[in-house]
């Protein structure tokens, strides 16, 4: 099973729970502002992710089934329920990244970071991975929409246009350098 | 600013907003769409800013949109006052400060420069940028442009995305304007129905309908959407058009709920397109703060919002029903139709969902009327489309064509071919809902009517390019992957459908999927794309069904022999090399026993994959060097070169002996099974060692005189001497293959002798016959055939080639004529219809002999061949020609021009290609196709009359050396297989026990190449001209392979 679809149990403290408040207030009233809010949350969130505390308080103040909740924040893939690394590197793996080698790409840097093992080849398309020591997650986009530059990396919300595995290793290094 | 509420206002702010655009200072717009900002414009930017500020330079900086050639970016476009604006490429942040420099003196970089443009039509305005700069190309002369019809695009690239005051200079809002002075909503319905405008998200929906229903609607509340979940992947136009020009999409927005009666409107974007969202914020803040949303819209009443919601990352939400769910905060699943969304739609009210490309077009529409509208396009497909041409093409980027051009503009004109020489195969049309069309189909225009006939769809505007290295079935199987995972689940046929495609997809690409699978995944793809709820699963098998239907030897190839030429499938393979070497020789097994000095076993292992090592080791064209992956740090490993010294080191030494001991000593035990080979060439030699080492009994028929066919008869001495191919003759021969030379198989020896003389027949003759060109004057004395020459000066005849020759044609036969007439002391002008790189001659070939002293003159056709009064060649007489448009090879066809060249000449050489006379084979049965070569079963190489094989050019029509022998060695497996009914071939192969570590982090070094004698001392002999590598060189060149065959290493 893939480790995305287990939940963290940890609850939030004060800080993280009075801003849900303040976003719950200044969002909540509206219909079908729940996107909004999650979307929110994971932003402030110090690991970009969802925690089944959070989940649960998110429930609790918007009167919204905590099922539906989980519901929405499994469908789509922008919600992190396990808690991200330091660094991201996200490896678009649309058409034109396709054609030109991002599978390879993503398997190389798996191998670089051995997390070879995480995670189903077949769920390639919609990868999140994260090393034990929390220093790297690697993920997979659908598409950039940066399709001229293919291959495609995105490497901390920078994007990398042409990269290659070498490139991807020495961008890896780099990051490895900053936080020894 | 206050909001405009009346029209004088509004042109005030028009003025300002022009002398923004054209001011009367120089004006430097950096492109800052996100592809600028992926290639360093940020950085650009900044430089620019500084080196403004501290030399103070009068120069107004401003960031633009993308005006859409991508691969040049980042673009600047520069306007001096009064003058035409210039379109730079490819400028860096160091480029900035000769550029200032330039504006300064009151010019343009010249290197940088891409295009000119003097005035552009805006549509829904019309800006003259001035006249200038005639030695620049317009930007539509330019190759990427030429053809494109900016009507979506219209001011992409030009003006500030974050300054409405511009937007509104270049007439934006100008529409909106005139719609709520008339007052007549009913007016711009018949309007955008009478554009025939259609749905630009995929499905091509008549939009005027669209509207027509929602406006009829009776409702309190109405909701008009924007669909900017663009969620294709390999289509990003929607990304470029919002980032560019996001105030368009407002105003077609405000529009649009002007005549429907909605006063909310909602742009649903994507998440992963930050500075998309980022601009339409600033855009929507600015459009209320001008008066353009909000309460009483430019004084005339209307009010109208509109909202930006971010999506979360679902492709299935770009479906209508689903992107309504996810709105109303849920997971987004869709729901059956009916209820549409114009009945039932967001919150239960009627709703209407256009796509953003949809929007842009309609203040042009409402601007300039219906009829100018479809004056463009195809009669069912009005107007225009922007399609991001991407993949494996030279020229990528986003193009807005009008609808109903032809494929192949798209691909060789605009995108003007392959990258690197390589060969297209398919365009992808429609992301993961459409189809491959393959090649061939290129004359197909791009309108809904024709991709939908070819299995394909618009869709979104996604064209990805495939060329050889993309392996069809991978590209099926990347497809469903990615709709597997995006289906919601929420129906069976999608769910679990999509589930079992992959699996036998996945058996595909692992060599693990039985043959009765293609039907079976033919079957479930039918099934899923009539079951399924949503588009989503409606169109999810549309990959899968149009590379079954176009490429289905590619699935025959992985499903029936467990191959994958592109060599995209790493399970069918052993390394790149290996799958892209026609003989499939292990090459990192001989790289690595060279490399720890174990020389016999390098060589043991070299002629079991490879019985002509020393001759291919010259003279194979070396696809391997093609997809090794050394390319990636530097060049690729010199394979060739070092299998040629292995063989070099034994054929030609004393351990000859030995080593023909230890081939000998593989045999296995006779059969009692009698073969016979008709044609000793490569093909012939190849299966006859094999056949022979398998116990048989192998009989070789040549017409010659000796054995090798083109080797010993074609080839020049200066390239293959003939001693090495004979020591390689002479070991076939002591593994006990007997020749029959001086007998034509089908003439001195007919078909059915063999048949009754032996078990089985394998026909592997070559392409001796020259084709010939019919033109007026071939008859007289000096006119030669390229194979002719060839062989009688391989037989050491006469062969009189006087002082001046010329040659026609652009293959490996004219550059062999050409370097043999010069070693014979001829001057030589070679004659060649099209361009250097169409050439089909190998182009260190090509090299060498204008190194020697050959001319060449492109673009030239023969025309006549003139004689004197004796009967004697005295000139030739060539057409220019020009390339005209693509044929189906993917090469500009020339076309001849009528201006006439002469060139004076006593012997002409023809090597117009080679053909072969099969006449005997059809006679005694053989079926043949129609190109005139014998029809085979692909897999086993069987004829139609049983026990008899055919392979090499006889299949194939004239190829090269290594492909011959590729089949030679399949032909003797199978008829092995079928003599004995038992599978015998592998145990046929030595094994060796050698390192299987994956080497260090590699090192750039060199690529180490054969040494070339100097010119001087080689253009008049015959000698060998390329010697090979030394031992430590090729020892280097070992070293540098990546073991790309060792696998499932965890090096982390």
């Amino acid at each position: 099973m893939p480790a995305q679809n287990t939940v963290a149990h940890d609850l939030p403290d004060a800080a993280a729970r009075a801003f849900m408040d303040q976003v719950i207030a200044k969002r909540g009233k509206r219909p079908g502002s729940l996107l909004g809010i999650l979307e929110a949350v994971q932003e402030h969130d110090g690991h970009k992710h969802l925690s089944l505390g959070a989940l649960r308080y998110v429930a609790e103040r918007t009167h919204v089934p905590l099922a539906r909740i989980y519901s929405v924040a499994t469908f789509y893939s922008l919600f992190n329920l396990q808690p991200q690394g330091d660094n991201t590197i996200c490896i678009c793996r649309g058409t034109a990244c396709h054609t030109r080698g991002s599978r390879k790409l993503l398997e190389s840097l798996r191998l670089e970071l051995g997390l070879n093992d995480a995670g189903h080849l077949g769920e390639a398309d919609k990868l999140s991975v994260t090393t034990p020591d929390g220093k790297f997650t690697i993920r997979t986009v659908a598409c950039f929409g940066q399709c001229a530059l293919a291959p495609v990396a995105e490497v901390n919300h920078r994007i990398c246009g042409h990269v290659n595995e070498r490139t991807l290793e020495r961008e890896v290094q780099a990051l490895e350098r900053e936080h020894r | 600013m206050p909001a405009i509420q009346d029209i004088s206002t509004f042109h005030a702010v028009r003025e300002t907003g022009l002398n923004k655009l054209v001011p009367p200072v120089p004006r430097v717009a950096i492109g800052m769409g996100t592809c600028g900002r992926g290639n360093g414009a940020e950085g650009l930017y900044h430089a620019f800013a500084e080196a403004i500020d501290r030399t103070g330079a009068d120069v107004q900086l401003t960031g633009v949109g993308c005006f859409g050639a991508c691969s040049e970016e980042p673009l600047v476009n520069i306007r001096l006052p009064g003058r035409a604006l210039v379109v730079l490429r490819r400028a860096q942040a160091n480029d900035a400060e000769r550029i200032l420099h330039d504006i300064s003196m009151g010019q343009i970089t010249p290197d940088l420069a891409y295009c000119r443009v003097d005035e552009w039509d805006h549509i829904t305005a019309h800006v003259k940028y001035g006249p200038g700069y005639p030695e620049l190309p317009s930007w539509n002369e330019v190759p990427f442009f030429k053809g494109q019809k900016k009507i979506v695009l219209r001011n992409c690239g030009f003006i500030n995305p974050d300054d409405i005051e511009e937007s509104i200079a270049v007439g934006g809002y100008e529409a909106l304007y005139k719609v709520l002075i008339d007052g007549r909503p009913e007016i711009v319905i018949e309007q955008i129905k009478a554009s025939k405008l259609r749905g630009r998200g995929g499905a091509g929906y008549l939009t005027g309908n669209k509207w027509e229903f929602l406006a009829k609607a009776k409702a309190d509340q109405k909701y008009i959407i924007c669909n900017a979940d663009e969620g294709d992947p390999g289509a990003y136009m929607n990304r470029n058009e919002i980032e560019s020009d996001p105030h368009s999409l407002l105003e077609g927005m405000i529009i649009g709920g002007y005549v429907m009666g909605a006063t909310e409107g909602i742009i649903y974007v994507r998440a992963e397109y930050p500075l998309a969202v980022h601009r339409l914020k600033r855009a929507i803040e600015q459009a209320t703060e001008y008066g353009m949303l909000g309460e009483n819209i430019l004084g005339r009443g209307f009010r109208f919002n509109i909202e930006l919601v971010e999506g979360a990352g679902a492709f299935v939400c770009g479906e209508e029903t689903a992107l309504i769910a996810s709105l109303e905060g849920q997971a987004g699943r869709p729901r059956p139709r009916p209820p549409f969304p114009a009945q039932k739609g967001l919150w239960g009210k009627p709703t209407n969902i256009n796509n953003v490309e949809t929007w842009y077009n309609i203040a042009p529409i409402v601007t300039k009327g219906p009829a100018w509208f479809t004056e463009t396009g195809s009669a069912k497909s009005s107007g225009t489309k922007v399609f991001s041409l991407v993949g494996k093409v030279q020229n990528t980027g986003l193009v807005e064509m009008p609808l109903g051009t032809p494929l192949k503009n798209f691909i060789y004109d605009i995108g003007e071919g392959g990258v690197n020489g390589r060969t297209i195969k398919a365009v992808q049309t429609g992301g993961p809902s459409g189809g491959c069309i393959p090649q061939d189909m290129f004359d197909t225009p791009v309108d809904y009517e024709s991709l939908g006939q070819l299995g394909s769809i618009m869709g979104s505007g996604g064209m990805v390019v495939m060329d050889e290295d993309n392996c069809m079935v991978d590209v099926a199987r990347y497809f469903i992957e990615f709709t597997r995972s995006e289906s919601c689940g929420k129906c069976v046929p999608c769910r679990v459908g999509l589930n079992q495609a992959l699996r036998i997809l996945n058996g595909f690409t692992e060599g693990t999927g039985p043959v009765d699978r293609l039907d079976v995944l033919d079957e479930l793809s039918r099934m899923i794309r009539d079951c399924s709820l949503c588009g989503l699963g409606q169109t999810a098998p549309n990959p899968v069904l149009t590379t079954m239907r176009h490429f289905r030897h590619e699935f025959e190839d992985h499903v029936v022999a467990q191959r994958c030429r592109a060599g995209v499938c790493e399970e069918l393979a052993l390394s790149p090399c290996e799958n892209s070497c026609p003989l499939h020789m292990n090459i990192p097994r001989f790289l690595q026993l060279y490399k720890e000095g174990r020389m016999e076993d390098a060589f043991e292992a070299v002629i079991m994959d490879n019985p002509l090592p020393s001759s291919t080791g010259r003279v194979c064209q070396h696809p391997c060097d093609n997809r090794c992956r050394r390319q990636t740090v530097d060049e690729a490993v010199n394979m060739r070169e070092v299998h040629r010294l292995i063989a070099d080191s034994i054929l030609t030494s004393d351990r000859y002996e030995e080593m023909v001991g230890r081939i000998v000593a593989r045999r296995f035990p006779p059969t009692g099974y009698k073969i016979a080979i008709a044609g000793a060439g490569p093909t012939g030699l190849t299966a006859a060692f094999y056949l022979a080492m398998l116990g048989h009994e192998v009989t070789v028929f040549d017409a010659k005189s000796e054995a090798g066919g083109m080797l010993r008869f074609a080839l020049p001495d200066y390239r293959l001497p003939k001693s090495v191919l004979r020591r390689e003759v002479e070991l076939i021969e002591r593994v006990g293959v007997q020749f029959v030379f001086n007998t034509r198989v089908g003439f001195d020896v007919p078909l059915n002798e063999l048949d009754e003389r032996f078990d089985a027949v394998f026909i592997s003759i070559g392409t001796w016959k020259d084709s010939w060109v019919y033109l007026p004057g071939t008859e007289l004395k000096g006119v030669h055939t390229a194979l002719h020459v060839l062989e009688s000066v391989a037989k050491k005849e006469e062969m009189p080639l006087g002082r001046r020759v010329a040659i026609i044609g652009g293959g490996n036969a004219a550059i062999d004529s050409a370097r043999t007439a010069l070693r014979r002391g001829s001057e030589v002008l070679i004659l060649y219809r099209r361009e250097r790189n169409d050439m089909p001659a190998i182009e260190e070939e090509t090299e060498a002999a204008q190194q020697e002293g050959a001319k060449i003159e492109f673009l030239v056709a023969p025309h006549r061949i003139i004689g004197d009064a004796q009967g004697n060649v005295k000139a030739i007489e060539v057409v220019k020609t020009r390339l005209g448009e693509y044929d189906s090879s993917g090469r500009r066809k020339p076309v001849p021009t009528g201006e006439i060249r002469r060139f004076e000449c006593d012997n002409v050489i023809l090597a117009v290609g080679e053909s072969f006379d099969l006449d005997f084979a059809r006679a005694s049965g053989l079926q043949m196709k129609e190109s005139g070569t014998i029809e085979v079963d692909r897999f086993t190489l069987e004829t139609s009359r049983s026990t008899f094989y055919a392979g090499g050019d006889v299949i194939t029509g004239a190829s090269n050396v290594s492909n011959a022998m590729g089949y030679g060695k399949k032909a003797a497996r199978n008829i092995d297989e079928r003599l004995m009914g038992v599978h015998r071939w592998t145990q046929l192969f030595p094994e060796f026990d050698y390192d299987q570590t994956p080497p260090e982090q590699p090192v750039e070094s060199r690529r180490h190449t054969g040494h070339h004698v100097p010119v001087g001392a080689r253009a008049r002999s015959f000698d060998e001209v390329v010697l090979g590598l030394t031992a430590e060189e090729a020892h280097e060149e070992a070293c540098r392979c990546l073991r790309c065959d060792i696998k499932s290493v965890n090096a982390g």
